[in-house]
């Protein structure tokens, strides 16, 4: 009988190179809306198990049984059906991944942003998901930023550390991914923090959040939040500057991209915020802030050799010059027009789940949360 | 549509209902239809994308009652 492994061991293995063959039995529909990319490259097949049961000789042989082989499925059943039958074969190394894709399309990943010592900044990276949330400590206090519905995994953050929540802070109704934030908030007592703009209109307890108003910790000394209100990719998009040094950005500023502010069908309108935004509260900031983003797409581009997504405004403003040079609403609202694409269509009801107008199962949030994100105004 | 046999994998998760289906199905003539019944999600696109792959024709698709109902009409 063959073993299983996690889908946080897989991210392990991926960052660092570990040299696994990764086999994707899922159908080829399924596989092509999502399948696993990490931080390095990695050796990726997709033969779905039916090819394995009508056609076993030849299936199996596609593969190398020297190598090291690590199965993925949708849940968990054919990946482990197909490495028995691998190890059946012959093969000696073959392992099937537990819970399946959805697990690795939950896996949280934290790495610690450098700051200044008396205070900590971390970021939860979701590889699945391609998007991240933060985290802010000073003395025993925890600020959370953009998390996703993985609350398990922000308890047991805030528990080892012996941490009280103190507020969770969303930078916008997001519409790719469920957020965990009110659950959160509402369990723990504290502040849901979010912009009118975006829930006004919800059925979700927020304290609405003022342009240009500064959060702090009960205890002095702490980083203060500074709320920008920085609309475009949706009407309440808020961007949080902290102690001066970092800029939570959500879907505003991408180290690649910008936000498409084309989600809401009144693609003109929001368009014109966000030029509006980007010249008159984004280009103004220093460009020694470090940008931390709620999403990424490119590991190779927007990751740093930690394989934290951060880099500097500066160069955030190089790498995406094209955008930050245009001149006048008429060419950004042309720019975004012609990079538009279809947004996902599950888009829509994730919206409604998040804005507390709808309400699904678990089964149906794991299904609508899976794949990654298309949140950027431009590709590559 | 009439059909020439069925299965019912009611409860049966990932891969059992491709596994029993095509087990069944092997037993039948070309052109002989085999009806399938499932439970489970992943099984709804998964005997479509089998059945196509492999050869045979799907050729009704339902879902009544979190059951889905497939008429599957054998390959040569």
């Amino acid at each position: 009988m063959s073993e299983s492994f996690t889908a946080s061991e897989m991210y392990t293995w991926i960052e660092q190179g570990v040299p696994h063959l990764y086999l994707d039995v899922r159908n080829e529909a399924d596989f092509a809306r999502f399948h696993v990319e990490g931080p390095q490259d990695i050796e990726l097949l997709n033969i779905p198990y039916f090819d394995f049961l009508e056609q076993p000789e030849e299936s199996v042989a596609q593969l190398d049984a020297s190598r090291s082989i690590r199965v993925i499925c949708a849940k968990e059943g054919s990946a482990q059906f197909i490495a028995d039958m691998l190890e059946e074969f012959g093969f000696g190394d073959i392992q099937w991944l537990a819970k399946g894709i959805i697990a690795w399309g939950n896996v949280l990943v934290a790495k610690q942003v450098p700051t200044p010592d008396h205070y900590e900044l971390w970021q939860f990276n979701r590889p699945g998901k391609a998007s991240c949330a933060y985290g802010l400590i000073h003395g025993d206090e925890l600020m959370l930023f953009d998390i996703s519905k993985n609350l398990d995994y922000y308890r047991e953050f805030a528990l080892a550390r012996n941490l009280s929540l103190v507020a969770v802070f969303e930078t916008h109704l997001q519409a790719d991914y469920i957020s965990g934030g009110p659950s959160l908030a509402a369990e723990f007592e504290v502040d849901y923090i979010a912009h009118e703009g975006d829930f006004g209109t919800s059925n979700v307890a927020y304290r609405g959040v003022v342009d240009g108003e500064s959060i702090g910790f009960s205890k002095a000394g702490g980083p203060s939040v500074l709320c920008t209100h920085s609309p475009g990719h949706t009407p309440g998009s808020t961007t949080y500057v902290i102690d001066d040094k970092y800029m939570i950005s959500g879907d505003t500023v991408f180290i690649v991209s910008v936000g498409r502010p084309d989600l809401g069908k009144k693609v003109v309108e929001w368009a014109k915020q966000l030029y509006a935004t980007l010249k008159n509260r984004i280009s103004v900031l220093p460009d020694d802030l470090m940008v931390l983003p709620s999403h990424y797409t490119d590991w190779g581009r927007e990751a740093n050799a930690d394989h934290l997504i951060i880099n500097d405004f500066g160069t955030v403003k190089t790498l995406n010059e094209s955008i930050y040079a245009l001149t006048s609403e008429d060419e950004f609202v042309s720019w975004v027009e012609a990079n538009m694409r279809p947004q996902p269509e599950e888009y829509i009801r994730i919206r409604k789940v998040n804005a507390n107008i709808e309400t699904v199962d678990l089964a149906t949030a794991e299904e609508l949360d899976l794949g990654k994100n298309q949140c950027a105004a431009s590709q590559g | 549509m009439s059909h020439n046999d069925e299965i019912d994998c009611s409860g049966m998760s990932c891969p059992l209902p491709v596994v029993k289906s095509k087990m069944k199905i092997d037993t039948m003539n070309p052109g002989e239809v085999l009806k399938i019944i499932t439970t489970d999600p992943g099984s709804c696109k998964d005997i479509p994308a089998w059945a196509n792959r492999v050869g045979h024709e799907m050729i009704e698709e339902a879902e009544e009652n979190g059951k889905y109902y497939f008429l599957v009409k054998r390959g040569e």
